[in-house]
């Protein structure tokens, strides 16, 4: 997975990052809930328009596929399975209909998102430095993290540790052969990182500028207007069917 | 004590969230087998107990672990977890910030009463479930028959819910304390704790 | 410009003085280089310059360093970002952000620059540094020297009057080395003062203007570079100046009956890219080979598909007439990896020769380690050893495992020569052993000192493959 790093297929469709963040506000509630899709249905295309017009339209695809899927599951089969596939089944659906959208919406977030972009937008807002900081460092080393996790497990194929039974055996050790190379590099990064940070002016107590401009545009105001819109519907189906238990 | 955070804190504070991200995200794939998801506040509680003592190494101010919680959460909710992780990770680390505190960041014993604490945070992914819970299973009982809600239900009560509570915390103090011994055996030998 | 009067200083936690009694004026638009053995003080001195000490890194701090006639000690660290530019030997670490641009503005953001003057400054930065093509890229999918490009291009951004490059070469390539040149080059025409501390010389003579030579922590020379043209590098523990100089030092073949391994369908595609594409190559057997080419050009994809690590690369190895699978090669291989920390498990130094034999032998460990000149170390965590010693770790874990075929990526890159000369000891003692050795490196001198082959790469195909010929190196290694 890659985090924030396509930027360089601009396309017409950008999104303020704190767009971004009312929609993940927004979607959570359907985790909540279950609503039948003429009520959650703008709701759910919210994820699938945001991947289908920024790029990532093979995931939107599969993403909407999968949905269907799950809710014909619900509505069609359910009823008539039995036993353990009843169980797979519910399972199933019962999961990808409540978490997929909001899930799908993460996913838009982290990868349509540009690092500096999110921080420019958090900083504008007011969120202090010392969320900002510590957030941007996890977006900054995420994939490192990766290469590393990448790197050891070469090494451990190497010295016999695959897959396989000489692994298996104890899979405590496993755990710590993996965590100590990863650890210490951590703790090598954060100095490093630190001093080279300072050594660029981060701990300057002046304003920090940003050449990224966060301005809404139309695309943001419409897709919160949409939004807005379904929650309304949805919300009100919601309070009606808990006040009515 | 009560100095601000500076910039090295605030980096170490990213380094080290990341760190618990990815563990707890490569066990969070076990969530997505239904019972087991049950499972994963026990097993991250298990397996985080190491990097947070190593984190508790570099921490002499307070702040510094409730910082981590509130990271923690705003990842959770920005990777499509609900905002509900936010107000649970940072409370827990706040409180386990506190008794640090109180252990003025190098009793042993508060240390690792602070790692049980703080990991409850993880609850937070999936306390949606059980706070609608009485909601979600009306729900289900419409659509899919009372069996399976009946042998379901168990696994979704409020006893489960405080077992599980329980559970984390002792297993977040017993891998605290391996944490601890780790530390013992590479850490300090490397001389990098 | 700068100005250190009677300094010392020593790190927490350590007895003996890091820096002792250092006195250096240094005028402006001069370029420096500091130079000495691994330990003697240079980076520490670069700490001093850009601040690091006493703001980063904590220590027992005496004398007086001015900059522009104000003590260094009274400003903050931010206000010296202002003046003061600093570049790292790992550009992995010194990233703040996952973008070039971003990286690129990073500097005039923290210090509050406006917007536009921020677009002007990478405007003329881009210019400057003919970054264009590298603007809106992932940082962590260039090779090593456009990181390095854009660290010194983010970091002039900010218009600092010094640059303070701490060993910024070291994961370069040789025409990487020679664009660093181009970069000091610009900055000494734009009258920037550069202090730059290396152990890698070839690429320096053309720009630097006095070599400053330190021993110990305490300055033992300094020369002009005419001066210091004339030095023998070899007697002080530096690397050669003049690679002109250098001449291979094995020019036969260490087995005269010349067995062979062969090697047949290496492709591998990363999405739909050819990364990797050999028919068929045939290399002499237990030789110490050197694999060159650009930053880039596959070697190490070719490293991992050797290994058997890449899973879709089905090629295969013939060797001492068997033919080995993947499966097979896993268990006949080993890598060296450049980040050796990445393959060392264990909590000392015996349990790590003892992880890698399928039943645990004491007695042979130990035989290992003798001739590896590490059983003094056997309980000391591998963690705790320097960079050489942890290298010789990984090679005791290698052989303890039975591996004859054995790759190292980039062994020398930041070695000073005393730490050169031993890795290439090492290889001397593997091929003794009947291990064949390649090498992934850009180090023109460990090649002349070690290597009998050569295997040169570009674009994952192997464009040559042919005995040491000194004239053959030259091309690819000097300017062009």
């Amino acid at each position: 997975m890659e985090l924030g790093l396509n930027n360089n297929q601009k396309t017409f469709f950008n999104l303020d990052p704190r767009t971004k963040i009312f929609l993940l506000v927004i979607l959570s509630f359907m985790v909540f809930n279950d609503a039948p899709l003429y009520i959650s249905g703008i709701l759910v295309l919210i994820p699938f328009i945001c991947l289908f017009c920024s790029n990532h339209k093979k995931t939107a695809i599969i993403y909407i596929l999968v949905y269907v899927l799950a809710k014909y599951i619900q509505i069609c089969l359910l009823p008539t399975a039995t036993g353990l596939v009843s169980f797979i089944l519910i399972a199933f659906s019962y999961t990808s209909s409540r978490m997929l959208p909001i899930i799908l919406m993460g996913y838009y977030t982290l990868v349509s998102t540009k690092v500096s972009e999110f921080i420019a937008s958090m900083e504008r807002s007011g969120v202090p430095k010392d969320i900002t900081i510590p957030v941007s460092v996890v977006f900054r080393y995420i994939p490192s993290v990766y290469e590393e996790i990448k790197s050891i497990t070469n090494a451990m194929k190497m010295r016999g540790f695959g897959l396989n039974f000489k692994s298996l055996r104890n899979p405590l050790k496993m755990v710590e052969f993996y965590m100590i190379p990863i650890l210490i590099s951590a703790v090598k990064t954060s100095d490093d990182l630190s001093a080279a940070s300072l050594t660029r002016g981060f701990s300057s107590p002046k304003k920090r500028t940003h050449l990224v401009d966060a301005k809404f545009n139309i695309f943001d105001y419409l897709v919160i207007i949409v939004s807005l819109f379904g929650f309304g519907i949805y919300a009100f189906y919601f309070l009606r069917s808990v006040l009515s238990i | 004590m009560n100095e601000r955070l500076n910039v090295k804190d605030l980096i170490t504070v990213g380094i080290f969230s990341v760190i618990l991200i990815v563990l707890i995200f490569i066990f969070g794939m076990l969530g997505y087998i239904p019972i087991l998801m049950l499972t994963l506040p026990i097993l991250a509680a298990l397996i985080c107990g190491i990097p947070y003592m190593l984190f508790l190494t570099r921490v002499n101010k307070f702040g510094m672990v409730t910082l981590m919680g509130l990271i923690l959460g705003i990842v959770m909710f920005l990777s499509g977890h609900t905002w509900v992780p936010i107000l649970v990770f940072t409370l827990c680390a706040f409180v386990a910030d506190c008794i640090l505190k109180m252990g003025n960041y190098s009793s042993l014993k508060n240390s690792i009463i602070s790692h049980g604490v703080f990991i409850l945070g993880i609850m937070g992914n999936m306390l949606p479930f059980f706070i609608l819970r009485d909601y979600y299973m009306s729900s289900m009982k419409a659509s899919m028959g009372a069996g399976y809600v009946n042998t379901i239900a168990p696994f979704l009560t409020n006893e489960t819910l405080i077992v599980l509570c329980i559970l984390t915390v002792i297993c977040g103090m017993i891998s605290a304390y391996i944490g601890k011994i780790v530390l013992k055996k590479h850490f300090e030998k490397a001389g990098i704790a | 410009m700068f100005r250190i009067e009677n300094l010392n200083f020593s790190y927490n936690n350590r007895n003996e003085n890091s820096l002792n009694d250092i006195n250096i004026n240094i005028k402006e638009g001069e370029v420096i280089l500091l130079c000495g053995e691994s330990g003697c003080g240079k980076t520490t001195l670069t700490r001093i310059l850009n601040g690091l000490i006493p703001n980063f890194f904590t220590g027992d701090l005496y004398g007086k360093a001015f900059l522009n006639d104000t003590l260094v000690s009274n400003l903050p660290i931010y206000k010296l970002a202002e003046h003061i530019g600093s570049v790292f030997q790992n550009p992995k670490t010194q990233f703040f952000n996952v973008d070039t641009t971003s990286e690129l503005v990073f500097g005039c953001e923290n210090l509050g620059l406006e917007e536009n003057e921020i677009k002007k400054r990478i405007d003329i930065v881009v210019n400057d540094f003919d970054i264009e093509n590298l603007l809106d890229n992932n940082l962590f999918k260039l090779s090593g020297g456009e990181k390095q490009k854009i660290a010194c291009a983010s970091v002039s951004a900010v218009f600092p009057e010094v640059l303070v490059l701490d060993e910024p070469s070291s994961n370069l390539d040789s025409q990487s080395s020679w664009q660093f040149e181009e970069i000091i080059k610009k900055w000494k025409e734009q009258k920037k003062t550069v202090i730059i501390a290396e152990h890698k010389l070839f690429f320096l003579p053309d720009v630097v203007d006095r070599v400053i030579f330190l021993e110990n922590g305490k300055i033992s020379w300094q020369w002009s570079i005419d001066e210091f043209k004339g030095v023998n590098h070899r007697k002080l523990g530096l690397r050669q100046l003049n690679l002109e100089k250098l001449s291979p030092k094995r020019n036969e073949y260490y087995l005269s009956n010349n067995e062979f391994l062969e090697l047949k369908n290496f492709n591998f595609k990363y999405g739909k890219r050819q990364v990797l594409n050999i028919d068929y190559l045939k290399i002499p057997k237990n030789e110490i080979i050197a694999i060159i080419g650009r930053n880039g050009a596959g070697k190490s994809t070719f490293a991992n598909c050797l290994c058997g690590l890449k899973r879709s690369c089905k090629g295969e190895l013939i060797y001492d007439n068997q033919v080995l699978k993947r499966k097979d090669r896993l268990k006949k291989t080993y890598i060296v990896m450049q980040d050796v920390n990445h393959q060392l498990f264990s909590e000392s130094v015996i349990d790590e020769v003892l992880l890698s034999m399928d039943e645990e032998n004491i007695g042979l460990a130990e035989h290992i380690l003798t001739d590896l000149n590490l059983i003094h170390l056997k309980d000391v965590h591998p963690m705790a050893l320097s960079g050489g010693e942890k290298q010789r770790v990984a090679i005791a874990s290698a052989i303890a495992s039975g591996k004859e075929i054995l790759i190292f990526d980039e062994p020398t890159s930041g070695l000073d020569l005393k730490n050169m000369m031993s890795v290439s000891e090492n290889l001397r003692f593997l091929q003794s052993v009947g291990v064949s050795s390649f090498i992934i490196t850009h180090d023109y001198e460990l090649i002349m000192e070690t290597c009998s082959h050569i295997l040169h790469m570009e674009d994952g195909e192997i464009i040559d493959s042919y005995k040491i010929n000194e004239e053959k190196l030259k091309k690819f290694f000097l300017r062009n």
